[in-house]
């Protein structure tokens, strides 16, 4: 299949190769929580919502010189094209939980909130590939939220490799195509690495390619999370009159 | 979870004996209902509903399938509601289950009828495609993304809204020469029937505090509450279907008076909704 056109260069949605899908962020979709946001990538659609820090529900999970950070990630049944009725903490949500909890954990200082526990809740609307990238965007927006204090906003984007062309963010179509499918997560300012998975073979020098137009994109979702975040709090400084 | 004094617990009852709520409310107000349509596109329909700080997603899939055989002529609904732990950390896990399981069985309870599927809220015969051999089976999701009370009132109404947004494919059907044959079936991808929801129940949930009724409770005061009621009624004002949650017993005139309170509020409840999904349908459009 042509995932590239030889004679355009566009993808099989209208995109350039190093062209991203068009994404949206919203702060504060669930009321009650500490801290919520809702995250798009074409038709990836995420809401995370944050609740904490607070008290550890689970006092033998206690840890006495820093924050426990906790991560579920659940998909709603007619999240993909499928109707599917999956059960919860399947092996494939846990190791997304895991992944998402553990770049995140690399962002929030955690030692400042000793005895207390952060949950991270994401839940998938639609899936459309990238999830695990929309879920740490969501996640970290709605972090920013709750007021956790973190080092650096953690942004991820993935990037893949198909007809002999390095592809920025991968829907379901192209995710599914077999090639490989590098995911990555950066502290946007420091440019450091949180998060970096990928399947299948890739010769080393194409690798490099294929990672750092990933981490451009991060780069470009870092911009556009920054911007979402500054005009809300500009919001809340007009709400309370100054 | 809620935490509350014993200050707070008694200006929330204060408030409701003396009918002027915490929110400004009266008793039998409901919260403003915003409605959106849509929202999932790979379903055939949905809706989003949100009550206060309750925030629902329905969502209806439908497919092919045969009939019961011991209901021929009915086609197929199931509801599934799932409570996801963005509304609240309890909800983390299998925390959800039980009242997932609760809301989806009064769900079912109120809106498809008994076992028979007679006096079903849905209008099940509208489903049938060639008797005993093709119907439609609908698949209802409902998503709660956000907890502030009242949720199974939200969850129909989100139902009521998805299944009007509801467009299923004409089917074209080839019976075929010989009784036993498969028939065959052609669905249009151009052409959609729309589903008649005017029959469609809504859910009212008549709470009672101290010795008072509220409808629409948050859950503030759903915490504070000795039982609840929770009455579907259709537009002509029919009752289709009843369960009663809490701990305390009611006295079955109460309940007969909670009725009558619950069917007075839909039909303001049904007004404003079908406004809301016309509001939300030409927002749909354009």
């Amino acid at each position: 299949m042509e995932f590239v056109n030889p004679l355009t260069g566009f993808r099989l949605d209208g995109r350039r190769p190093n062209e991203m899908r068009h994404i949206r962020g919203e702060v504060g979709v669930v009321a009650n929580a500490d801290g919520s946001a809702m995250f798009e990538m074409g038709n990836t659609k995420v809401i995370a919502a944050v609740y904490g820090p607070r008290e550890v529900q689970n006092k033998s999970q206690q840890l006495n010189n820093q924050a426990l950070v906790r991560c579920e990630y659940s998909m709603a049944n007619f999240s993909t094209g499928d109707r599917t009725r999956r059960p919860k903490g399947d092996r494939r949500s846990t190791e997304i939980s895991l992944v998402i909890r553990q770049s995140l954990e690399a962002s929030i200082l955690t030692h400042l909130m000793p005895r207390s526990q952060i949950d991270i809740f994401v839940q998938v609307l639609q899936a459309d590939g990238g999830t695990r990238s929309a879920c740490i965007n969501a996640a970290t927006i709605a972090l920013a939220d709750a007021g956790i204090p973190m080092r650096d906003l953690v942004t991820s984007c993935s990037a893949g490799y198909l007809c002999t062309t390095p592809l920025l963010d991968l829907n379901y179509v192209e995710d599914s195509a077999g090639g490989p499918d590098v995911t990555v997560g950066i502290l946007a300012k420091t440019e450091k690495v949180t998060l970096l998975q990928m399947d299948a073979k890739l010769p080393m020098d194409t690798f490099e390619n294929v990672m750092q137009l990933a981490v451009e994109g991060c780069k470009a979702v870092a911009q556009y999370i920054s911007e979402v975040l500054l005009e809300n709090t500009k919001q809340l400084e007009s709400r309370r009159g100054m | 979870m809620v935490g509350l004094s014993s200050g707070e617990k008694h200006f929330i009852r204060g408030g409701i004996a003396q009918d002027l709520r915490s929110d400004g409310r009266q008793r039998l107000n409901y919260r403003p209902v915003s409605v959106e349509v849509g929202v999932i596109p790979q379903a055939n329909g949905s809706a989003r509903v949100r009550l206060g700080a309750t925030d629902v997603i329905a969502s209806i899939k439908a497919e092919l399938g045969r009939p019961d055989p011991l209901r021929p002529d009915k086609g197929k609904v199931s509801i599934f509601v799932d409570c996801s732990p963005t509304a609240e950390p309890k909800f983390e896990g299998r925390g959800g289950e039980e009242l997932s399981t609760e809301l989806s069985v009064a769900l079912q309870r109120c809106l498809l009828g008994g076992k028979s599927g007679a006096g079903a809220g849905i209008d099940l015969s509208s489903l049938m495609i060639v008797e005993a051999k093709i119907c439609w089976d609908l698949y209802i999701d409902a998503l709660v993304v956000s907890s502030d009370g009242n949720l199974l009132d939200a969850l129909a109404a989100a139902i009521k809204v998805a299944l009007s947004n509801t467009g299923l494919p004409k089917v074209t059907v080839d019976l075929g020469t010989a009784p036993d044959d498969q028939p065959e079936v052609d669905v249009s991808d151009e052409e959609f029937l729309q589903f008649d929801t005017s029959g469609v129940p809504l859910i009212v949930t008549v709470t009672k505090v101290g010795r008072h009724y509220i409808v629409d409770a948050t859950s503030e005061e759903e915490s504070q509450m000795s039982t609840a009621v929770s009455v579907s009624v259709n537009k002509r004002g029919h009752i289709c279907g009843m369960t009663k949650r809490g701990g305390a017993g009611l006295d079955s005139s109460v309940i007969l008076d909670m009725i009558s309170v619950a069917k007075h509020v839909s039909e303001h409840l049904l007004s404003v909704l079908d406004s809301e999904i016309a509001v939300a349908e030409a927002a749909a459009m354009s």
